[in-house]
């Protein structure tokens, strides 16, 4: 399968903090490829690197093939790739309509794509006119998710999508994920591992802003000592728990 | 409920305040005077509102405190007046504007053609910085004893119209090489301003730049035989007529302007706010010098259109319906007149008030900038230009600025205070309101109108103590100061602005995203 994604050796900083040094990671097309590690490891610049909210100084990135390092965020947007920030960045004051509306990019888009939205995610339906902000965290980052849905995105860069939500309703986003993955390729960062190896097909792991590791996710499960050294201990375990729920 | 109150405790606090103010005013003065107070109230409010509004989006999408938004609304009541009383200065400024802008949109796509080998550097950024000084001096050289005091000038005649100065045209053997001065001027800074070193900027600098930067020329050059005619036309029209024409062309500068400012000045300083207040700050008071050394120190008067200013035998009109008829210069309000242009101003607000309400709720633009106002970063990660956005957004805040500069020619004289005055007022009800907030700056507005009226009315009546014999006199500087007072109690209610949460706050400062070394931290706005 060819990449739809390939980033190569990107170096980022943070006002003058060097966070990415040298990240360089190839998402084939039609996959799930999980973005593994320890809090701070890069993963969420990774992303926003990708977008072009955090630009890289160096380094390349390619999307289908074409250079798009440098571009501002909403041109790289506008190729067909969707961004789900952490932290579930809704519109709160925004209706439900509205939070998916602004997403079109050409009339019609919110319709073509309605009853795919609805039928993943039914509560989206229910509060269709309640303001985002109302909604239960669980349904605001199935918002999130749906919002990246909307247009004819090929790429989605999903944020830890099970921060801070209950089991059950990891559940229903696994579910959601996996659906979706028939529509567009993944690049997914997750902290709950289990989650992770339940829904990608590949993985790279960051440590200290660079890759360091990658191959196929069904290997890495049984890689104990892998795990143990870049996630942390708690992984290691089998079955691996959920992380427990964090407040903001 | 509960939360929504807590929120906006400073806004409904001062509302109590206002509302027991009404009452104790009910009590003590007669029916006509609390209903001349609640009329005076509206209609500063009004005004308040056009300049607050603005300040409130604008601070809101893009975390810029504009404190030349005070100017752009003084610009607006000049521009305005200008168009009304002596349309030859706004008829001699445009062409050699439009050849600046068209000169300006040529030599960017020129700019497109220098070399990509063309790398940021020292001796290529000398070389720009050449091209823009070699730009101004082109446009000194053009713009050299083009005296624009005199054309300013406009004398008034005792029938109420204003009439332009006597002095000629300028023959368009001199006028012409100054709009071709001004043009090389402007495609020098439009080279001068391709950025180096971006590939991006350069392909996007099409051929179209070039041709509608060509056919803005030829418009400058077309309409240069047209100047007196055009005049006398204008002068020719009724003062209505005028008058609505004035507040298009106040609007159009105050939107103009605004976007250029925007485009030029603030948009390189986003995320750095402290630069963007010092900027804007400087900026009012460049704009106010610009203003003063084209149309002088001493203030002008605008006369009331027509249409407000009858003073037949049935004046003051008996009710509104009456007045649609006789267009009386005042309408009795329960006995006593009250000047039917303020009610006019007051229309103003409630119109803009309702239209830009509509655009923010009704249409795709306003969803992005209710959404912008929020997170402007995620909008952009949707695929939305929001920089684009951000000039619409400025254009709009500094165009209604502009109206009400215009509006509040007649009513309160064109001089080179208006704006500094209403700006601080503007501010104060935008503080109330809750900065970024768009019904909160309408509301904020309201409450200050009032209590500046109270305030007013407090000083002109003086207040009679239950303990005292005498009634005791204020100094007027009580009036101007219980915006402030009411002010400083939001600001003790809620320091950090009035719709700030801390919970809403720290979920802003998010590890490794960066965000926090942006501007949005360092800011007291939060949305919510």
């Amino acid at each position: 399968m060819p990449n739809i994604l390939e980033v190569d050796g990107i170096h980022t900083f943070i006002g003058q903090f060097h966070i990415l040094e040298g990240v360089s990671l190839a998402v084939p097309q039609g996959s799930i490829t999980a973005l593994l590690g320890r809090n701070g490891a890069g993963k969420t610049t990774t992303l926003r690197s990708i977008m072009g909210l955090n630009p890289p100084r160096e380094g390349a990135i390619r999307y289908a093939g074409e250079p798009i390092q440098g571009k501002t965020a909403f041109q790289i947007a506008a190729k067909g790739i969707g961004y789900v920030p952490e932290y579930r960045a809704i519109f709160r004051a925004l209706t439900v309509e509205e939070n998916l509306k602004i997403a079109e990019r050409q009339k019609g888009d919110l319709a073509k794509r309605s009853d795919l939205i609805f039928e993943l995610f039914p509560d989206l339906k229910r509060f269709y006119r309640l303001p985002g902000g109302q909604l239960s965290g669980g349904q605001q980052q199935m918002l999130a998710i749906a919002r990246a849905l909307v247009p004819d995105n090929r790429l989605l860069l999903v944020d830890e999508p099970s921060e801070g939500l209950a089991p059950i309703i990891i559940e229903a986003i696994v579910a959601a994920l996996r659906q979706l993955a028939s529509h567009a390729t993944v690049l997914l960062v997750e902290q709950n591992f289990r989650m992770a190896s339940m829904l990608a097909d590949r993985y790279y792991i960051l440590d200290d802003g660079q890759s360091v590791h990658s191959g196929q996710m069904a290997d890495l499960v049984n890689d104990r000592p892998l795990i143990t050294k870049y996630l942390g201990a708690g992984y290691a375990g089998t079955p691996v728990t959920p992380t427990p729920e964090r407040s903001n | 409920m509960v939360a929504s109150l807590r929120r906006n405790r400073a806004l409904w606090i001062t509302a109590a305040i206002v509302l027991l103010v009404l009452f104790w005013m009910t009590r003590r003065y007669e029916p006509k005077v609390t209903a001349s107070i609640l009329l005076s109230g509206l209609t500063l409010g009004s005004l308040y509102f056009l300049m607050g509004s603005g300040l409130s989006l604008i601070f809101g999408l893009m975390d810029v405190l504009n404190l030349a938004h005070g100017a752009l609304f003084m610009i607006g009541a000049y521009v305005g007046f200008t168009t009304y009383a002596n349309p030859r200065l706004i008829l001699n400024m445009l062409p050699l504007a439009l050849a600046l802008l068209g000169g300006a949109m040529i030599g960017r796509w020129l700019g497109g053609f220098l070399p990509p080998t063309l790398k940021r550097g020292w001796a290529n950024r000398a070389l720009l910085a050449a091209l823009l000084l070699l730009s101004l001096a082109l446009a000194v050289i053009g713009l050299r004893a083009f005296d624009l005091a005199p054309l300013a000038a406009a004398t008034a005649t005792a029938t109420g119209g204003a009439v332009a100065t006597e002095l000629a045209q300028e023959a368009s053997g001199v006028y012409l090489p100054r709009i071709a001065l001004l043009a090389g001027a402007g495609v020098l800074l439009g080279v001068a301003l391709t950025r180096l070193g971006k590939a991006e900027a350069r392909r996007r600098a099409r051929a179209q730049t070039a041709i509608v930067g060509l056919l803005v020329l030829g418009v400058a050059f077309a309409i240069v035989p047209l100047r007196s005619p055009v005049e006398v036309f204008l002068l020719g029209l009724s003062t209505n007529a005028r008058f609505l024409l004035a507040l298009l062309i106040g609007v159009l500068a105050g939107a103009g302007l605004g976007g250029l400012i925007e485009v030029s000045l603030i948009r390189p300083l986003y995320g750095r706010p402290l630069y963007q207040i010092l900027l804007t700050l400087g900026l009012g008071f460049a704009l106010t010098e610009m203003v003063k050394s084209v149309w002088g120190t001493p203030g002008y008067y605008m006369d009331i259109p027509a249409f407000f200013a009858s003073s037949g035998d049935n004046c003051p009109s008996p009710n509104l319906l009456a007045w649609f008829s006789d267009h009386c210069q005042s309408i009795s309000v329960l006995g006593r007149p009250f000047p039917s242009y303020r009610l006019f101003i007051i229309a103003l607000g409630v119109v803009m008030f309702v239209a830009i309400l509509l655009l923010l709720q009704r249409t795709r633009l306003g969803i992005i900038i209710r959404a912008g106002v929020q997170d402007s970063e995620m909008v952009q990660a949707l695929g939305i230009n929001v920089r684009q956005i951000f000039t619409l957004v400025f254009a709009i805040g500094t165009g209604l600025a502009a109206a009400g500069g215009v509006a509040a020619a007649p009513f309160l004289g064109v001089n080179l205070g208006l704006g500094a005055e209403l700006q601080l007022q503007a501010l104060i009800s935008v503080v109330i309101g809750g900065m970024g907030s768009y019904i909160g700056a309408a509301v904020g507005a309201l409450l200050v109108g009032f209590a500046r009226a109270f305030g007013d009315q407090l000083v002109l009546a003086g207040i009679h103590l239950p303990w005292a014999e005498d009634v005791v006199r204020m100094s007027p500087s009580i009036a101007r100061a219980s915006t402030v007072l009411i002010m400083a109690l939001v600001l003790l209610i809620r320091p950090s602005s009035s719709r700030c949460s801390p919970a809403s706050r720290s979920m802003r400062a998010r590890p490794s995203s960066g965000r926090e070394w942006s501007s949005r931290c360092s800011s007291w706005r939060c949305t919510p």
